[in-house]
């Protein structure tokens, strides 16, 4: 915040490009409008957003819910390459470490492709080359043949040594879940030890991690308990947020609901997420809460971007809002093509 | 004789340079008034500048509006010239 100090120019400037932009967002009531409408009426409506560029571009490649699809991604890539070229200083830094997480969900698709024997033109259309891994680099490691050469290709990369130590044992059991697992905990112990290296402004980042970790956290453990068979719980809990690793497990073994709600309000301080735990007391649908968890996840975002409008967390809520925002239109679309009925679809929505 | 002469010469002079500190003291003040408030609508319209170059980049349609906001805190200053010219005058 030093150089925020001494210059606030930039930092202003693209705090104020960032509240645009999430202004431009699709409203709530458009979505509910969409609901009631048929899919070449969607894509229209899309078309004439934001996403208009890509739609026209890929128009002649593409057709139906795959131009959409595509055009989503190339959308969400472009505009996350937009911001980390006009973000200034130490905001850069922090964008592009928050970015890196696209590395890992783009590796995973191209591994779990590659396994299950998808077409590459498939693969290639849901990758969002946001990340430090470029649309160039991506397509390099799409055209590798086997799951070792891609992981081969990444040497020197910062996820190469996870990656190559998960490989085999993912590829005996058929499952990427423990080196998915794997590659987040890495992710989230760098930028942790990132943000808390001294960098000005890092204090207010790893507010951000902190409650990230914790919403990831109590994800699992509705997820873990949703499932109906046995995992080892450790492995997927995530260090850094306020649940400890024996916290983690404890509360995965109490199988009354009401009281497992009760000793993670003991361990939680956000005041949003408490008064959603208490709502959740009764819901036992999985699917719904984590809809409602990334809710309050947006709704706190949106709290501390405010409280410190010219920090990371204007940028971060408008990079996370832009990403739900695809996700809908994606859920929008897929569950239209699906034929699937309005109030279905509005369940998957995160308005 | 002497004396008296050049007590009442001490007084005059005395009188003259507290009239002409409380004159210089005046132009401080008044220098001061200008200053910081120029300083403070710098400050304020770098702000709001930054903010409204921002917000034109992504809708071109509220450069009008925006430059009008930006100018908003030129009234600092004016509010200062006015003071410094009650100063002086």
């Amino acid at each position: 915040m030093v150089a925020m100090m001494r210059n606030p120019a930039p930092y202003i400037y693209v705090c104020t490009r960032m509240r645009v932009r999430k202004a431009k967002l699709i409203p709530h009531e458009e979505y509910m409008r969409m609901l009631n409408m048929s899919l070449s009426e969607i894509t229209r409506i899309i078309q004439e957003t934001e996403y208009k560029q890509e739609i026209d571009e890929l128009g002649t490649i593409f057709s139906g819910i795959d131009l959409i699809e595509v055009a989503l991604s190339w959308n969400l890539a472009k505009e996350y390459q937009k911001i980390q070229e006009i973000t200034p200083g130490t905001l850069k830094q922090f964008t592009q470490s928050y970015l890196r997480r696209w590395d890992i969900q783009n590796i995973l698709i191209i591994l779990r492709g590659r396994m299950q024997g998808e077409k590459l033109g498939k693969i290639k259309e849901i990758l969002v080359p946001a990340g430090s891994l470029d649309r160039v680099i991506l397509d390099r490691l799409l055209a590798e043949d086997s799951p070792e050469r891609i992981v081969e290709a990444l040497k020197g990369h910062r996820m190469y040594t996870v990656l190559s130590r998960e490989l085999p044992g993912a590829k005996e059991s058929g499952s990427f879940s423990r080196m998915e697992n794997e590659l987040y905990k890495q992710f989230f112990s760098e930028i942790i030890a990132e943000a808390e290296s001294g960098i000005k402004g890092g204090k207010l980042f790893l507010e951000f991690i902190r409650f990230d970790i914790d919403i990831k956290n109590v994800k699992t453990l509705f997820r873990l308990r949703a499932d109906t068979f046995e995992e080892d719980a450790q492995e997927m809990y995530i260090t850094g947020g306020v649940l400890s690793s024996a916290d983690f497990v404890n509360l995965n073994l109490i199988k009354d609901q009401i009281e497992f709600i009760d000793q993670l309000k003991v361990k939680i301080r956000q005041k949003p997420l408490l008064t959603l735990l208490d709502e959740l007391k009764n819901d036992k649908t999985g699917r719904d809460i984590e809809i409602k968890l990334t809710r309050v996840q947006l709704e706190q975002m949106e709290r501390l971007s405010k409280r410190h409008p010219f920090s990371i967390h204007p940028i971060l809520v408008y990079l996370e809002k832009k990403k739900y925002e695809v996700f809908n239109l994606r859920a929008l679309t897929r569950g239209k093509e699906s034929k699937l009925p309005e109030e279905k679809i509005s369940e998957y929505l995160v308005v | 004789m002497v004396d008296v002469v050049s007590n009442v010469t001490a007084v005059e002079m005395s009188v003259e340079a507290i009239k002409a500190s409380q004159i210089g003291m005046k132009a401080i003040a008044a220098a001061i008034a200008i200053s910081t408030t120029a300083f403070a609508a710098a400050w304020a319209e770098m702000a709001i500048g930054s903010a409204a170059v921002g917000a034109t980049a992504e809708n071109k349609d509220i450069f009008g509006l925006v430059l009008l906001l930006t100018v908003i805190p030129e009234t600092i200053v004016i509010f200062g010239l006015v003071v410094a010219l009650l100063l002086i005058f």
